[in-house]
Order: structure tokens, then sequence, then C-alpha cells
């Protein structure tokens, strides 16, 4: 290699000497960019002119399904979409499930990674399995839920006739659809919590809980100093994650309550798509998506100044 | 020599008129693919078969039928999002009436009035079409079926067409015999009724609501409790019809009720004098509701959760679990089939229930189904001229009954006029029947807010979170406001 290498230098670097619009072209010095601009292309393409166009149309109106010139309106939908009762109920319910199901990921995430910290027999197995439900797409899980829900033939409702005598009807009140999308949601996500929380968990330098063992340290004496210290900052981490991902969740509840009963469990997400693809108002759908995004953005920034003070500790 | 030069000399000429001929024909055939978005069922799958198996281009094209088979839950969304791209990838998209408004004005869907009017073969299907189909399918600004009636012979003066019948659709009832005809049921039914518990097609003629309402009630069975000449291996159910949160799913049944008992949907014939408020939430209206409501209790209890529409109820009762439900005539293949049903061998089908009314007549009015197709703007025309071969194959009286022998229906009155018609598929004559008594819903393009405002309301009330009146005050408040911002209602 030590010996081609200088060759294919000399041979690239005598290209432009040519004259030839190839060898200019790749050329070392644009060899870089060049490499570089088809990811370039493709995330301008997919995602920054779509993300630019739509900032566009939230100043315009219109709507998909209409022809005819849109009108500039400014920042009308904005002040249409931050005074409409509708969107801040959404927003609520969506408050409820992600503040439900990021506790509960935590609880149960916490939980099995103070069980996976400990050897014991067939733990690679079993975590493996618990690990299983994150790496599935959201629609199975939908679907699995939904059918788990169904009160006439599914698993939830028969077991509890088994002791009842009653079908039991879960999706049927507001309380029971949020219930079912935050169980759902906790246990596709609560292993993710666990990997960050057992990552923690081992990262404890063992020396010290003999110390404590050695000073008859209570559980919870040894939890709040020697523990919860080396783990909250994953913890912070787990939180700012799931809290992000919740707060987009779209597929589990359009799949397992498609929002309702009425309107209860219909989140920001639900809703900012079936405004734009079902009530085809692509411009007050811009504008609203661009407020979700907006928060989301706040949330990252916490998530990265998490993230950053984690490495801080690190080092 | 001069013999055989008189013989090859015409002989010559006849194969330069051939050779000349056959280029001629060569040059206008082309190759042609027709790509069309279709629903995802048994109708668009036998009509995809059915062409690759018997169409041939009178012109001598070479064309290919794509169809882009789509399920049904995101069958709205995925050609609402492929029109409204500009992406331009269907050449003929079977719609469901109600989103002609929408796609018409969005500059997708062709009027065909002209090419109609100009096609002596299609002038002919559009007046042998039922004229609940032309009303429902193809009109846009929507006519009613009467105000189609009244024109006269078709076409009718400064009316738009777009749309041809792919499958019309009515909804029927689906039942047991094994159960309604059961001696011992019957004779329970009469103990406990007075009346004869419906067996027979004739029987189903004088089902109405109310006797629904008692089938409901007398067939819900506990695990273990006796069933026909059986147990019931399960909890078991009378009665089933949609009452579903997604898409239509309950709209299509509750404006039955409300069209029996004498009320009305906002109606987009009578804009823009015609109000929301007050008619959507008349008494009439509210009383037609709260009896749609009265019965979900006796279904099974995926209803009160709101996911009861058209898929599930077909699916508990070919799990056995319902001995009857209104459904759609294009779900039956798979209810008579012993792959998929476990009572294929024991369901017959009746029209669906109605009000009686005070001379004692059953009024059965109902919300049409089933889909037209349609032609998109941007098709050359050469494909165009191709497109319609396509649609007048397939309303051949020809293929229109191989369908009917295969599940679907036709729209064309001389095939329905057929003696064979009625006993090609179990289902036929009550659908025939039901065709006499549909109206269809908006067409407007503001069709999908509409629908899916009234569709959360009708939820709330399905699931017993408001009443009845509490449901279309909201419906009839959102439909005013939204009606009058769009300039539908002055």
């Amino acid at each position: 290699m030590a010996a081609t290498s200088p060759d294919l230098r000399a041979d690239a670097g005598a290209a432009p000497a040519n004259g030839g619009f190839l060898g200019w072209f790749l050329a070392p010095e644009r060899r870089g960019a060049l490499l570089v601009t088809p990811a370039l292309a493709v995330l301008f393409i997919m995602n920054i002119f779509p993300l630019l166009w739509s900032f566009g149309l939230s100043f315009f109106n219109f709507r998909a399904n209409r022809q005819g010139v849109p009108d500039f309106v400014g920042l009308r939908f904005y002040e249409r979409v931050l005074t409409d009762d509708d969107v801040w109920q959404r927003f609520q319910t969506t408050a409820v499930i992600v503040g439900s199901s990021v506790v509960l990921q935590l609880i149960i995430g916490f939980l099995l990674a103070l069980m996976f910290a400990k050897e014991f027999p067939l733990r690679r197995i079993l975590l493996m399995l618990v690990l299983t439900p994150m790496m599935l797409s959201f629609v199975s899980v939908g679907v699995f839920f939904k059918f788990y829900y169904e009160p006439t033939f599914g698993l939830v409702s028969w077991v509890v006739n088994h002791f009842t005598d009653e079908r039991f009807v879960m999706l049927a009140t507001p309380a029971g659809a949020i219930a079912g999308i935050v169980v759902a949601d906790a246990w596709m996500w609560s292993p993710f919590v666990m990997l960050l929380v057992l990552a923690g968990l081992v990262s404890v330098p063992r020396y010290l809980y003999e110390a404590a063992e050695i000073d008859r340290a209570s559980w919870w004496r040894r939890f709040s100093t020697i523990t919860f210290p080396y783990i909250k900052s994953l913890l912070l981490l787990a939180v700012l994650f799931r809290t992000i991902e919740t707060f987009k969740l779209f597929d589990v509840v359009y799949i397992i309550t498609s929002g309702g009963p009425g309107t209860s469990t219909e989140t920001i997400a639900v809703y900012v798509y079936r405004m734009a693809f079902q009530f085809f108002r692509t411009s007050q759908a811009s504008a609203l998506a661009y407020i979700v995004l907006f928060v989301v953005i706040v949330l990252t920034s916490l998530y990265l100044y998490a993230v950053r003070r984690r490495a801080e500790e690190v080092s | 020599m001069e013999n055989l030069g008189r013989r090859l000399v015409p002989g010559a000429s006849l194969a330069l008129v051939l050779a000349a001929l056959g280029g001629a024909t060569a040059a206008h055939a082309a190759d042609i693919t027709i790509t069309m978005a279709a629903p995802d069922w048994p109708p668009t799958r036998f009509m995809k078969e059915e062409f690759d198996r018997s169409y041939k281009s009178p012109d001598g094209n070479d064309t290919k039928l794509d169809m882009d088979f789509i399920p049904w839950p995101s069958f709205y969304e995925r050609v609402a999002a492929s029109l409204t791209s500009g992406e331009q990838k269907y050449q003929m998209i079977v719609t469901d009436s109600q989103w002609l408004g929408s796609f018409v004005e969005g500059g997708y869907y062709l009027d065909l009035t002209e090419k109609m009017k100009a096609d002596p073969e299609l002038t002919a299907i559009m007046r042998d079409l039922h004229p609940t189909l032309i009303s429902a399918y193809s009109t846009y600004p929507h006519k009613t079926t009467q105000q189609v009636k009244d024109a006269g012979e078709w076409p009718a003066p400064n009316v738009h067409y777009y749309g041809f019948p792919q499958f019309p659709d009515t909804y029927v009832t689906y039942y047991r015999k094994d159960l309604f005809c059961n001696e011992k049921e019957q004779k329970n039914f009469q103990d406990k009724y007075g009346e004869k518990l419906p067996c027979t097609y004739d029987d189903w003629e004088n089902v109405d609501w109310v006797m629904w309402k008692k089938i409901g009630e007398f067939f819900r069975r506990k695990k273990g409790d006796p069933l026909g000449d059986d147990t019931a291996k399960d909890d078991f159910y009378g009665i089933a019809y949609q009452a579903g949160k997604g898409y239509d799913f309950s709209t299509m049944q509750i404006n039955a009720f409300i069209w029996q008992r004498g009320g009305s949907i906002w109606d987009e014939t009578k804009e823009p004098e015609g109000q929301a408020e007050g008619v959507v939430n008349s008494d009439v209206a509210v009383a037609a509701l709260e009896d749609y409501l009265s019965m979900v209790p006796l279904m099974p209890p995926v209803a009160k959760t709101g996911q009861m529409d058209i898929f599930v109820e077909q699916d508990l009762y070919m799990q056995g679990k319902v001995a009857a439900m209104v459904d759609w005539v294009g779900l039956g293949e798979p209810v008579l089939d012993p792959k998929t049903s476990t009572v294929s061998d024991v369901s017959a089908f009746g029209p669906a229930p109605g009000t009686k009314k005070d001379d004692g007549t059953i009024d059965r009015t109902g919300n049409i189904g089933g889909q037209p197709f349609v032609l998109t703007t941007w098709n050359s025309d050469e494909v165009v001229k191709e497109a319609l071969n396509v649609v007048k194959w397939w309303l051949k009286p020809d293929t229109q009954m191989k369908f009917a022998a295969n599940g679907g229906q036709s729209g064309l009155m001389s095939v329905m006029a057929d003696p064979k018609y009625d006993t090609l598929r179990p289902w036929n004559r009550a659908h025939k029947e039901m065709l006499e008594w549909q109206r269809d819903v908006w067409h407007i393009p503001e069709f999908f807010e509409l629908l899916t405002q009234q569709q959360e309301e009708f939820d709330k009330a399905i699931t017993g979170q408001i009443g009845a009146k509490e449901a279309l005050d909201s419906v009839a408040k959102f439909q005013q406001e939204t009606l009058e911002d769009a300039g539908r209602i002055e």
C-alpha cells in the first residue's frame, strides 16, 4: 500500500495538468466535497426543501385539494392555531400521555436495569427477550395491542372475563383508552430506558458498594449516595429522549384508538396529520407543525445540554 | 409468363393493399399502460383478472391494466397524497363517490360529459345505468336521483358527468339460517315476543328496526347457554351494524336512520339557501340517532369502543359470534368462503331493516356504497380513448354478468333485469331491492372535514360520552360554520 499510494496521488495530481475536465473535477481538493454532495443533495431534496416549502406555505392560504393561487395571509394561521381550543386540548392530551408513559417507562426500565445489573442464569437470553419490543415496528406494536384490548376475543378481556364473568371494554372510555396507549408505549420503550440505566449501573465501581457494606449502609443510603449519582445524568437523558419521542407519538395512537373515543386520545401529531390530510387545511397544518417543531427543538436543546453534561462528567 | 403475370399482378396489388392496411393499423396501435388506483378487495381483484383474461383493445393497442391495489383503511390517504403531490401516477381511479367534489375542484378528475355525449356506446351505457348510480357516481355538482329522473332521457342539460360504476354496493342483512330457521329458536321467539322469527327472504321483508332490536335482545347468550341445537361456545350476540370512528363507518348507517324517519342531512343540492343548523339537529334527526344508539349495547362489546367498522363486524360474523349483521354486499364473498368463514354454509341474505311507516310499509332508505371509476386530467387523448375502451369493456353485459357471478354487482338495468341475475349470488335479490332506496352523502370538497368532525361526534355518542342531541348540535354548528366559510350557505 505504501508503494502504491504515492503513485495514485501522483496520477491524480497530474490530471489537472492534462487539462481534462474529468481530471479537474476529480482533483484531490474537490474530492471531499464531491463525496459529500450526494448526501447533501438527498438531505436538501428530502428534508430541507420540504421544510422550507412548508414553512413558506404556513404564511399562505393554501389547500392541497384546491386549485388557484394561494393568498398571502402572514401570521394568521399561527394566530388561529395558538388560539384554537382544540389545539390546546390536543396538547393537554399529549402531555397526559407523555407524562404517564415516560414515568411508567422510567419505573419499569429502572427496575429491569436493577434486575439485569446482577448475574443470574439465562440472563443474556432474558435480556435479549426484554429488548425485543423496542426493535419492533410501531405498526406491529399498535396491532398487537389493538388485539390484546379487543373486548370480544382479546387477551385482556379474556383474562378479566375469567374473574368477573363480564367482558372488559378497555377502550370505551377516555381514561381506559389513554391507559391502553400508555401501556403499549411503555411496553415498547421501557427496554430503552433499561439499557441507559444499565449502562450507568455497570459503571459504578464495585469498591464503593463494598465500602458501603462495611459501613453497614442501608439500601436507600447506598442507592442515594452511590447508585443515583452515577445514573442520574443517564436517567435525565432517558427522560428527555423519551419525552421528545413520545411527544411525536402517532402510529400507536392511530392504530389502537384512531384518537377515540371521540377525540380523547388524539395527540398533537395525530391532529396535525388529520388537519393536513383529512381536512386538507395545508397551511394551517404547516403552521401547527412548526409550533410542534419549536417545542421539539426546545426539548432537543435540553437533551443536548444533558448529553454535554454527561460527557463532562465521564471525562 | 403472361398468365403468370396476370395472376401475380392482382395478387401483388392485394398484398400491397393488405400490407398498407396492416401498416396503417400498426401505425395507430400503441403500447398503453393504464395505472389504476383501486381498493384491495374482491371486486377490483376480479376486474384485474378478467381484464388480463379477456380484454382486447378495439383499436388494436397493446393495453396493460396495472392496478395499484391499496388496502381500504389507507385508500383515501394514498389516493389523495398521490393526486395532491402532482406525481400524476394514475390514469384511472376507483374513487368513493363523495370524493368527486374534492378532486374535481382540485383539477384531477376529468369531465367526461362531452365524450359521453359524442360516443354512442357510452351514451347507451349511461341510458342503461340505474339513475341512483348516475346521481351518486357521476354528477358533479351533485344531482339527486329524483333530479336525474326528472331530467328525462340522459343527458340532462347543464349537468357534468365524471364517473362510471366500477362496483355499485348497498348494505343488506347477513343472517344465520341455522339459528333463525331453527325450530327451538323459532318457538322461543314466538313465545317471548308473539312474533315469528324471520327465516325466509319474505320474512326479512317485514323486519324493521323494532324487530331488529328484539333479535338483538333475543340472541344475546352467555357462553354455555343453549344456541340453536347446540350450546354457545363463547358469548354470543344477536345483531351488529357499523359503529366505527374511522372513515364513514357510522355515518353510513346513521344517515339511514335519519332519512328513514323523514329527517335530513345538509342538502348540497339546496345551496346556498339550505341550512345545516335546525336541519342536521332537528328533533327527528335526534330521535333517529337515539334509536341507532339504543341498539349499540346489544352488539358485540367492541361496538362500545367505537371500533365496530365494516370489517370488524364482518370478522365477528364470520367467527360465528353474531346471529345477524347489516353490512355491504361487497364483503359477502369471504363470508361464503369456508377458508375464511365458520358460517359459510349457514349464511343467507335479506334486505336491510328499515323503519315501519304508519301505512305499514317499510322505508329502507340507505346510504349508497360502492365506487365509480374516473379518468384523470393529465391523460393524453390516446390514453383517454383507450381508458374509455376499458370502461366500455367493463360495462358490457357479458363482462357484467361474469362480474355478478363472481360476487360483484352491475349498475346496468338491462343486466339486473335478466332473470338469471338474481340467482348468480345469494345476495343479488336483496341488493337489487336495496338499490331502489339509496341516496348519497355530500360530494363537495369540504366532504372530508364534515365527515371527520361528524364521525368524532358520533363516536362520542356511541361510546357514551355525550347524548344524541349534544352530538347533533355540535355537528350542525360545525357544518354551519364550515359551509358558511366555504360560501355554500348564505
